[in-house]
């Protein structure tokens, strides 16, 4: 943890609720855009967002500063996800879902909603388990170490997820993505 | 090393998280093996695409939602507990810390037994080194001169077929000599006070010093 979230954290538990919100901040869209991942429903993801904040505030005593700031708000939302359980994803909700950043053009929104869409596809033939993984360490950028740490799992449970996440991933992108892979080629 | 072994390391290896000792021992084998290459480069495209899309879905809170979320938070108040000191010791400190008080532990009582006196000699030992009393017979005599102290705990019955003064007294007397003397020396580990204790052969008390 960075001195400045250490001082925020301070201000914080020292009855300054408004530092709160500058410690938060940097990582509102992560938070809100995994939720999505997981949940694959807008509405779900802003609930399990809110609730990770929310726990994130109340709990804030018990966070062990020596540790990454970021990493226990992954912790919080992985277990806000898991007790709240895993959900059809809404397609409704996913059609709307480009109307969300109304700063964007049309054509970005529009780009937008398709990259979306593609991902999802992809992350819908991975286990809730394979999916959380995945996530943090491929699409984040978690190590092994840290992802096992936000899952509380080991690494070795982390990797034998991973490598089933990837071959899945890998499958499903031929079939439905082939021409990924050929302009790769 | 076979296809198949190597095959279930290449998910890992396409995203440089396989040991680095595995990673060689795979590189010799994608050397000579194209199928083998192709899915590693399938695996590494795959996760290139699937990062490519999610670097153009990266999701916002709309700014009313937020602030109002920001106040529905600050309305709340923080659980001031504290992570206890015993709490914040990470797993492996405790787990050396036992290993060092076991390895104290073991140390003392390895010095314990280096340093302390020399264990007292056993009973048994003490008597094999004292040199025994020369035995000596009673004459009849003697043996019918011998009063029986009345301090004895405990006495051995006399059992049939015993000597008897009154039967010695009958028989012949067979060179003077009837029984033999046997000496018992106990000694304290503690004080070293030794007492003498003399048994005629029928284990009968004789003398006690």
């Amino acid at each position: 943890m960075d001195e400045k979230e250490s001082r925020l954290v301070e201000l914080v538990l020292g009855g300054q609720t408004e530092a709160f919100e500058p410690l938060v901040t940097p990582y509102r869209k992560l938070l809100l855009t995994l939720a999505y991942r997981l949940s694959r429903n807008i509405e779900e993801a802003k609930e399990i967002s809110q609730e990770t904040l929310l726990r994130a505030f109340r709990y804030l005593g018990s966070f062990d500063r020596r540790r990454s700031f970021k990493n226990w708000l992954l912790q919080i939302e992985m277990n806000v996800w898991r007790s709240l359980g895993e959900r059809a994803a809404d397609e409704g909700t996913l059609r709307e879902l480009a109307a969300w950043n109304t700063h964007e053009d049309p054509e970005e929104r529009l780009a937008g909603k398709e990259a979306r869409e593609k991902l999802l596809t992809c992350l819908d033939g991975l286990s809730p388990r394979e999916r959380e993984v995945f996530l943090l360490r491929d699409i984040e950028g978690r190590s092994v170490k840290e992802t096992a740490e936000v899952l509380r799992t080991s690494p070795i449970s982390v990797r034998v997820h991973l490598s089933r996440a990837r071959v899945k991933i890998r499958r499903l992108v031929k079939d439905r993505f082939p021409g990924l892979m050929e302009a790769q080629r | 090393m076979s296809c198949s072994r190597i095959r279930k390391w290449i998910p890992l290896y396409a995203g440089a998280d396989l040991p680095a000792r595995k990673a060689r021992r795979l590189e010799m084998h994608l050397e000579r093996c194209a199928d083998c290459r192709t899915e590693v480069e399938e695996i590494k495209t795959a996760l290139d695409g699937i990062r490519a899309f999610a670097n153009g879905e990266v999701i916002d809170w709309p700014v009313a939602e937020w602030n109002g979320l920001m106040a529905r938070v600050k309305s709340e108040r923080p659980e001031h507990h504290q992570v206890s000191r015993l709490g914040a010791i990470p797993r492996k400190a405790w787990a050396y810390g036992f290993a060092i008080v076991l390895v104290l532990g073991v140390a003392a009582l390895i010095l314990r037994s280096i340093l302390s006196p020399p264990a007292s000699p056993l009973l048994s030992e003490i008597i094999s080194h004292t040199p025994a009393q020369p035995s000596r017979s009673l004459t009849i005599d003697e043996a019918a001169s011998v009063s029986y102290p009345q301090d004895i705990p405990f006495r051995v019955p006399r059992e049939q077929g015993e000597l008897d003064r009154a039967v010695l007294a009958a028989g012949p007397a067979p060179e003077k000599t009837t029984q033999d003397l046997m000496s018992m020396t106990l000694v304290s580990q503690e004080t070293g006070l030794k007492v003498h204790w003399t048994l005629n052969k029928n284990f009968e008390w004789e003398e006690k010093k």
